[in-house]
């Protein structure tokens, strides 16, 4: 951990020193975290402004799309100027344009079976920030499996999701062990989402985020929060590890991200 | 046999279910596909092929968008 904070960084990050809570030690913390986000889109764009705005010391920013006009009611880090270029470009530029601080490492690829396991192995925490149940997958186990820490995000129209898993048990897969099948589960892009929803949820990821990196409160482990924008209602749901796990089990059918097919049901792979 | 299946998020369903029925069987009646939801007990994951055994279930939708 580095004590020596700068001048500039004593000024910059000023209200989170003067927490009894946080203090020089809380955010020397924060400078020394790698954090890894999977996704700079509606959810991604939240986490990355407040981690930037946070201090977080290097953030990976992992996407192979680019911005679209119809991203900007919702991907606030991204702006007009924005549409056609990648979005780790728009995003790394975001971020250091606001704080100098950060070193940002721009991914532009889609998360794989061939490099989530590196990827993931590179940073302290993950965010899954992602719009797909393959990279869903594929973060949990390379997470799980390495034992790194991530939060989880997914929004629909009105309702959005959050949890933190801790790398352990339980994992993603205790709660859902299998992707649905192709086309039975709607995504925004044809069932809409509302543009602030992903500010509520990702906010709740950056603090998670914020709060493992200092080792600080009580996280959404083994809790789901169930948000829904319409009612302006948030319920808790308990998570529990489930012994046959495939993941994070008691005898786990997969051991490395190899042994699954992220495709279709995201199950064992076949050969 | 009376369930209790609460959605999370959303409504709270009262059913009487048959003495053999699954956990699938439980989401048919409130407009559910096993494919999009998860049944909890507890919090753990109950495969929907399973006989009910328990008379409060929560279910939790997989959402996709990010």
């Amino acid at each position: 951990m580095r004590p020596d904070l700068d001048p500039e960084q004593l000024d910059r990050y000023s209200r989170h020193i003067i927490m009894n809570d946080v203090g020089p030690e809380g955010q020397a913390a924060l400078l020394d975290t790698d954090v890894l986000v999977v996704g700079a889109g509606g959810l991604g764009a939240p986490v990355l402004q407040y981690l930037a705005a946070a201090g977080i010391g290097r953030l990976g920013i992992v996407d192979d799309d680019v911005v679209e006009r119809s991203n900007l009611q919702r991907q606030v880090i991204h702006g007009d100027d924005d549409v056609g270029r990648p979005k780790v470009d728009s995003a790394a530029e975001f971020v250091t344009g606001l704080n100098p601080d950060v070193t940002v490492d721009r991914h532009e690829l889609r998360l794989a079976r061939e490099n989530a396991t590196d990827l993931v192995a590179d940073y302290d925490i993950v965010v899954d920030a992602s719009d797909n149940f393959a990279t869903r997958f594929l973060v949990n186990d390379a997470c799980t499996l390495s034992g790194t820490p991530f939060s989880h995000g997914a929004i629909f129209q009105f309702e959005g999701q959050v949890t933190t898993f801790s790398g352990d048990s339980p994992c993603y897969r205790c709660l859902f062990p299998e992707a649905p099948p192709e086309g039975t589960v709607p995504d925004c892009a044809t069932a809409g989402v509302l543009g602030v929803l992903p500010g509520t949820i990702g906010c709740m990821q950056a603090t998670e985020v914020v709060k493992l990196a200092m080792d600080y409160g009580e996280t959404l482990e083994g809790r789901l929060v169930a948000y829904d924008a319409a009612e302006m209602s948030f319920e808790e749901i308990p998570v529990a590890a489930k012994p046959d796990c495939p993941v994070c089990g008691d005898d786990p059918a997969i051991a490395s991200v190899a042994d699954a097919s992220y495709e279709g049901r995201c199950s064992l792979a076949e050969d | 046999m009376h369930v209790t299946v609460e959605i999370a998020g959303e409504d709270t369903h009262e059913l009487e279910v048959d003495a053999d029925a699954t956990y699938g069987d439980l989401l048919a009646p409130v407009d559910l596909s096993p494919h999009e939801v998860s049944v909890l007990v507890d919090g753990e994951h109950m495969p929907t092929d399973q006989p009910v055994e328990h008379d409060h279930v929560r279910v939790v939708r997989l959402i996709k968008g990010g």
